[in-house]
């Protein structure tokens, strides 16, 4: 074990001596006198490699050039996230070392799966740091192939339950399809996978015949001519997929909108002084423009709502509201 | 010819002292991971991930993929001379490779299972350089059904390959389904026999009862005749396989590649899965089965090599499908989107210098691995010489923080402990731990591809005879199972049941 660590000690020495830190003007204003004296965790609930994983790694790389402070990317998994996000809303200490960088799936687990051991109070956000959106995804060959959604739920609706789609259980790709089967009439056959992109596996094996994705799950297959996005549920159409139309335009709704919203938070109780510094450290690195673009290569683009500190709160606090109005009129919440 | 062009290609981009070095890195580490039992090549991957951000891509993918293969390499060490799998893909080399140890043949087992690698790595390799276009239709082929039919010849292997009695091996299959079925259900999500506990919402960490059931179980075993085992070191006989083992084993290796490289290469295999299907095959195959179990070294050789070929069966959904097959290949999967290339369709054309320098450089890791391994035998061989009091306790420490350093989860110490004594009072009642190990491994993936497939399909089960491949996967296993019955029946006159 010893002999490990001083191998991944030298090959890590050897890494950082290429990376030069330039750090930020306005972060160094906000430094505390005493912190960090130690690394940094950012807490991240799903496994490494994962699509939350490169999110929180690469803010980190970027956070420690801005910062000149160290930073470290703990996975804390289990529970499709729930172990991590308790643990972060009752267990870690709110000292400033322990960020998590989070997707707002935490509403729901706060919501429906807290019960009375925590709840979205024992969370600070801090930044926002980006936002994907679901999209549906059809095959460019088969029985769908150049269908648009409008069609593809047309033959749900003529057809009750014989058009499979891939939905991830208890979880938005679920409640997208409530949502549009609520507003349409039609039926689907669900499909239950432990994710979004073996669901897209499966559309290109033929077994489904409506994937449902974010961007940078199905990217390459739609560079290939493999796939293609029929429609987003995000509010307003996308940058990387401008001729996608929204849910919203397609079916004359307004409240089909099924998004990641990638954060920061800290546990309640951190010092204000140690949150405002941790808070310009990822704001400053998420204005960087190299780190601007690696997000966009993992397809994630940014909410204009939520770029302003002093109202992404109030927008946040708005979205999270209309995800328990969701629950409660689904009757998942009392 | 394309291959070739790009094979060449390849070594010219790998060829520069850096690339060798840290390919040579990641096959040391990897030998390390693989032969510490708790710390997985998952550890070290995640570990070492933000270092390779600073590395040109070739230099890092190829330590991280060295890392994968190396622990392969690695992991049968512990089996065969303590009886404890450094990792789960080595679970079943301990059967006969312990065995083999204790007769004094340690060298042997450990020879052939590194030289078994080195052969199915390479064979594997030879595969992906040529066939990977073709072969990944293959993977993209097995949807629910097929994965099903899979997971079900995995059982049934597994029914055949217990070697005591089969209503104990049974009764085990059963409790590693119970166990399985810890945690969220794959298709409404609702809590299962979770107890309110959080750390149960996830299900039971698969890492914490190999340890758990494996490790900490000899131990406690060993301290009651801490005494007696200490004759193992005494009477070792050569560290070279002979003759004899070299014919035994060249047919297991061969068979075990191809094996291995095919269950890689589909969503459901993997090495773990590899390794148990071979040693059945092996068992199948041989002239007289009841070897299996008593030092067989085809038993050995044949399931080293599976799981060697599965790791480079693996890298062909990654690399041109953009599929992870398991935990440690979505790691990579990752380490590639770092690096700005989104494996998928487009990856070989777009950036061949990426992969054709990557499969290079596991060509070159596999050769830096044999020619680490094999000298470490001797080294490895004499660590029996160290008296257990040293050594158990050693083990353990490594144990603890591997299993820790999995989740950062203290839970699964406690889960580890529990299973630590379940293992020691199964071990008692001389039930075997590989059935329930298997089920435990299969069950989620048997039961969320069976739900997937009774959903898509209009005529119920009529999906698994509609498909073929999902037709003749069922077809060997209920093959196989009658077989099992009839060995059953044989051995009834005084037989063992």
């Amino acid at each position: 074990m010893k002999l490990i660590h001083s191998f991944i000690g030298a090959i890590a020495a050897v890494a950082t001596a290429t990376a030069v830190a330039q750090v930020s003007p306005n972060v160094a204003k906000l430094k505390p006198k005493d912190f960090p004296t130690q690394s940094i965790e950012y807490t991240v609930v799903y496994p490494a490699g994962g699509g939350m994983d490169l999110t929180a790694r690469q803010l980190g790389k970027f956070a420690e050039q801005v910062s000149g402070d160290k930073i470290l990317v703990n996975n804390r998994t289990g529970g499709a996230g729930m172990v991590g996000h308790t643990y972060l809303a009752t267990q870690a200490k709110p000292d400033g070392y322990t960020v998590g960088i989070l997707a707002n799936l935490v509403w729901g687990d706060a919501m429906l799966r807290g019960k009375d051991k925590w709840s979205l109070s024992n969370l600070e956000t801090i930044a926002y740091i980006n936002s994907d959106a679901l999209a549906w995804v059809a095959a460019t060959k088969g029985p769908f192939a150049g269908k648009s959604a409008k069609e593809i739920v047309q033959t749900a609706k003529d057809k009750p339950g014989t058009v499979r789609v891939a939905i991830v259980p208890g979880s938005m790709w679920e409640y997208l399809i409530d949502q549009i089967e609520a507003a349409t009439g039609a039926k689907f056959l669900r499909v239950p996978f432990q994710g979004g992109k073996p669901g897209v596996v499966a559309l290109l094996g033929g077994n489904v015949d409506i994937a449902q994705g974010f961007y940078g799950e199905f990217e390459s297959y739609l560079q290939a001519d493999q796939v293609k996005p029929i429609a987003v549920a995000s509010a307003s159409r996308l940058g990387n997929m401008k001729d996608v139309a929204t849910f919203n335009e397609i079916f004359g709704t307004k409240d089909i909108v099924w998004n990641i919203i990638r954060l920061a938070v800290v546990p309640k109780g951190t010092p204000a002084d140690r949150k405002a510094y941790l808070a310009a450290t990822i704001n400053a690195a998420v204005r960087t423009p190299a780190l601007a673009a690696e997000f966009a290569k993992l397809g994630a683009y940014t909410d204009p709502l939520l770029t302003n500190p002093a109202t992404a709160a109030a927008e946040l606090d708005k979205m999270a509201q209309a995800e328990r109005a969701f629950y409660v009129k689904t009757g998942r919440l009392k | 010819m394309d291959a070739i062009n790009g094979l060449a290609m390849g070594f010219s981009v790998l060829f520069t002292p850096e690339n060798l070095y840290f390919c040579f890195l990641g096959s040391l580490v990897g030998t390390l991971v693989g032969v510490l039992p708790g710390i997985g090549p998952l550890a070290a991957l995640a570990l070492l991930l933000p270092v390779t951000f600073q590395l040109a891509p070739v230099a890092g993918l190829g330590m991280l993929c060295a890392i994968f293969y190396g622990a392969m390499y690695g992991g049968s060490t512990t089996s065969i001379l303590v009886n404890i799998p450094g990792e789960a893909a080595s679970v079943v080399t301990a059967l006969d490779g312990h065995a083999m140890a204790r007769q004094g043949r340690a060298g042997s087992a450990l020879g052939i299972a590194a030289i078994g690698s080195f052969i199915a790595g390479t064979i594997s390799l030879v595969a992906l350089t040529f066939f990977s276009p073709l072969l990944a239709s293959v993977a993209i082929s097995f949807g629910p059904p097929e994965n099903f039919g899979l997971m079900v010849l995995g059982l049934v292997s597994t029914l055949y390959m217990i070697g005591g009695s089969k209503v104990k091996g049974v009764l085990m299959i059963a409790l590693g389904f119970l166990a399985a079925t810890v945690g969220m259900d794959i298709v409404n999500g609702q809590d299962r026999f979770t107890l309110n506990n959080v750390n149960l919402a996830g299900g039971i960490e698969i890492l914490s009862v190999v340890i758990g059931l494996y490790g900490l179980s000899e131990i406690l075993t060993n301290c009651e005749t801490i005494v007696k085992n200490q004759l193992l070191a005494e009477k070792i006989r050569g560290l070279w396989p002979s003759f004899k083992d070299w014919k035994a084993s060249w047919k297991p290796m061969m068979r075990g590649s191809f094996l291995g490289f095919f269950l890689g290469l589909v969503p459901g295999g993997g090495p773990v899965t590899a390794s148990f299907v071979s040693y059945t095959l092996e068992k199948r195959l041989a002239k007289n089965p009841e070897r299996f179990g008593n030092g067989a070294i085809e038993g050995v050789a044949g399931p080293e090599a599976a799981n060697n070929a599965a790791v480079s069966g693996g890298m062909i959904p990654l690399f041109t499908l953009g599929i992870p097959g398991n935990a440690v290949t979505a790691l990579l999967l990752g380490a590639l989107v770092i690096q700005g290339v989104q494996p998928g369709p487009t990856f070989i054309t777009q950036r061949p210098d990426l992969f054709w320098g990557v499969v290079a450089s596991m060509y070159v890791g596999n050769v830096f691995l044999l020619l680490l391994n094999l000298p470490l035998i001797g080294l490895w061989v004499q660590c029996l010489r160290v008296p257990y009091r040293v050594l158990f306790p050693l083990i353990l420490l490594l144990a603890i923080v591997g299993t820790y350093s999995a989740n950062k989860n203290v839970f699964d110490l406690w889960v580890m402990l529990g299973f630590g004594v379940v293992g020691y009072i199964l071990r008692k009642l001389q039930y075997e731990f590989s059935p329930f190990l298997i089920a435990f491994v299969l069950a989620p993936m048997l039961e969320q591809s069976l739900r997937q497939s009774m959903v898509m399909s209009p005529h119920g089960m009529f999906i698994f005879a509609e498909r073929p491949i999902a037709a003749c996967l069922i077809g060997i296993s209920l093959i196989l199972a009658v077989l099992v019955f009839r060995q059953r029946k044989l051995n009834q006159p005084g037989g063992d049941i």
